[in-house]
């Protein structure tokens, strides 16, 4: 019952921080200078009109009680209403998150062969010419920070060679094939940044476990080295590397922002930026709750895949 | 005759720093290399940049490089070449200033709760949690989004925070090391002199942590440009006409068509930063690591 009692603990935990970071955005928006009712309205507007407006949206009422609605609402999917469409928050967003989701899938799809394969590589080869390439490709990855990237991938595929179109407009009318064609960029961008963290870290795992007995053993006993590689290192040097799954999670979030912005890509991080720089607050609030939210729970699937791939605990 | 140089109550001769340069790993010398090249570039520039910073129509608008503007001009017709060696020193300065807010806070909380434990621990560490939990560029964008229009574009909130995203990343660190440290003797001992736990923290752990911090430190002023040049860049950074280069990139991302060079070199400067940086921090952790490892 240890395990049981270690992965409750585990969830009651993360549903205390998601609650804490629900306390915390909205009390961060909260003193955004300025109230919503006023900037609606503009400077020009009368003080009974800003009044009657804040009665409406329920302004009136003290913080505590607006939370608690807030959070409420946010349980069973109803987020408020965007202060910029006028339509619900979650009408607005539904579509944004689509977007990213098919973004944030295809380049976790592309990052695996990515990481995976240059890891392999310089792993076996160690400390021969094709290593330290690798290496220094992986140092040159790491050091390009993603809206970099992203300008020059803008610059070599589509101004020098012009391949793709500059602008990533996803319609209901965008055919297949332009999608596949619209996401090629940003999806590379997202894909090389998170495979340029892990390929490291992975290929030194890789290597301490080439070291190790048990695979000298298997290569004693005659096995491939492709076999070795591929059934007995890989599978025990990708442990270590669920959690940099989770950080790359958090840095999709982070990335999406960026990438959606440069390739102009109508998705959930380009719609975060512009409720912040306009201050539509109920959007705002929404998308730094469900970024987090999902970064909790990468997190927790993290931790939750460790204790039970690790055989001590699963046993206890 | 040796030259000895004293740093407190660590004293080297020159032939120390030879040698200490000889046996440095090559990842640290070629950081270092290029962390000189920017840190001159950073304090010499504004002595022989050839335009200010935003001096308008030094040349023809759009020209492309050559002799006179040799990274060519903007539609501004402002020297991109001047622009780009003004903006090293404000990456650099701004970079370095967040980072060293991030970590002394970090490190001062990180310590106290590993030193206190007990409900101050426990009320941290949920912070700690809370705060880290929300993307790094999310929390960022908030804290400029919160701080309101007055102070957006303000050197000083940029600095404030790159030290608020950094400092519970930190702390976790500082913690972590710390708790290594709090039940050894000479920590028991200290506290039985009757010593104050900031006297005990300042004294017994934050020399132990030393190591840890220092490649921590080193490890976020390499991520702090990027931090600068992405909000830069998504228009929560300074503002035009400072040549940050984040800010440059996106303002020059129009100009790709007519001249890729103008977005091509601050990239290129804001890139080899960040190389140096990593490179050199790669060596002194190896180096840290290998000192570490004497002592077993």
């Amino acid at each position: 019952m240890k395990l049981a009692s270690l992965l409750l603990t585990r969830i009651a935990l993360a549903a205390v921080t998601l609650l804490l970071v629900s306390v915390f955005t909205f009390a961060a928006v909260e003193i955004i200078p300025g109230d919503m009712a006023t900037r609606y309205l503009g400077q020009e507007a009368t003080p009974q009109a800003v009044a009657v407006l804040k009665k409406r949206m329920g302004l009136d009422r003290p913080a505590p009680d607006r939370y608690l609605e807030w959070i409420r609402g946010f349980v069973v999917g109803d987020f408020g209403v965007s202060l910029a469409s006028e339509r619900p928050v979650s009408e607005v967003l539904g579509p944004k998150i689509r977007n990213t989701a098919i973004l944030a899938v295809s380049a976790f799809i592309l990052y695996l062969p990515l990481t995976l394969i240059p890891a392999a590589f310089a792993a076996v080869n160690r400390d021969r010419a094709a290593d330290h390439l690798l290496t220094s490709l992986n140092l040159l990855a790491v050091s390009i920070p993603p809206f970099l990237l992203a300008t020059l991938l803008l610059v070599v595929f589509v101004v020098v060679l012009p391949w793709f179109p500059a602008i990533s407009a996803v319609t209901e009318e965008t055919s297949s094939w332009d999608l596949v064609q619209l996401l090629v960029l940003p999806t590379a961008t997202l894909a090389i940044s998170m495979a340029a963290y892990t390929m490291r870290m992975l290929r030194d795992n890789l290597i301490e476990i080439l070291d190790a007995d048990f695979v000298r053993m298997a290569e004693l006993k005659g096995m491939s080295r492709q076999r070795v590689l591929w059934r007995h290192a890989l599978p025990n040097a990708l442990g270590p590397s669920l959690n940099i799954t989770a950080l790359n999670v958090a840095f999709l979030v982070s990335g999406v922002v960026v990438v959606e912005k440069v390739f102009a890509y109508p998705g959930f991080g380009r719609q975060m930026v512009d409720a912040l720089l306009i201050e539509d607050q109920p959007v705002v609030q929404a998308t730094v709750l469900l970024a987090s939210g999902v970064y909790i729970a990468a997190n927790l699937l993290a931790d939750l895949g460790q204790i039970l791939l690790n055989p001590r605990l699963r046993e206890g | 005759m040796t030259t000895r140089a004293s740093l407190g109550v660590v004293s080297f001769s020159r032939a120390d720093v030879v040698r200490f340069w000889r046996q440095a790993p090559a990842s640290f010398r070629i950081g270092t290399a290029v962390l000189a090249f920017h840190i001159a570039v950073a304090i010499t520039g504004p002595l022989w940049a050839p335009y200010g910073q935003a001096d308008l129509f030094v040349g023809p608008a759009l020209a492309a490089p050559g002799w006179s503007h040799p990274f060519g001009t903007d539609v501004l017709g402002r020297d991109v070449f001047s622009r780009v060696v003004h903006g090293a020193h404000l990456v650099i300065v701004l970079s370095v200033l967040g980072t060293l807010i991030g970590v002394v806070v970090g490190t001062t909380i990180g310590l106290l709760s590993a030193y206190l434990r007990g409900w101050f621990d426990t009320l941290v560490m949920r912070l700690i949690e809370t705060l880290i939990s929300i993307p790094y560029l999310v929390l960022a964008l908030l804290a400029v989004a919160a701080a309101g229009p007055e102070y957006a574009g303000d050197p000083v909130l940029l600095v404030l925070v790159v030290g608020f995203v950094f400092s519970p990343r930190v702390a976790r660190m500082a913690r972590a090391a710390g708790l290594d440290v709090v039940t050894r003797d000479f920590v028991t001992i200290a506290r039985l002199r009757g010593e104050s736990p900031w006297s005990v923290v300042v004294r017994e752990l934050l020399p132990n942590a030393t190591g840890t911090l220092l490649v921590e430190f080193a490890l976020r002023t390499g991520y702090a440009p990027v931090l600068i040049g992405t909000l830069g860049f998504l228009g929560f950074g300074l503002r035009p006409p400072s040549p940050e280069w984040g800010l440059m990139i996106s303002e020059y991302r129009n100009l790709l068509l007519a001249s890729p060079f103008v977005v091509l070199m601050p990239g290129l400067m804001l890139a080899s930063l960040i190389i140096g940086l990593n490179m050199w921090t790669e060596g002194l952790a190896r180096i840290l690591g290998r000192s570490v490892r004497y002592d077993e």
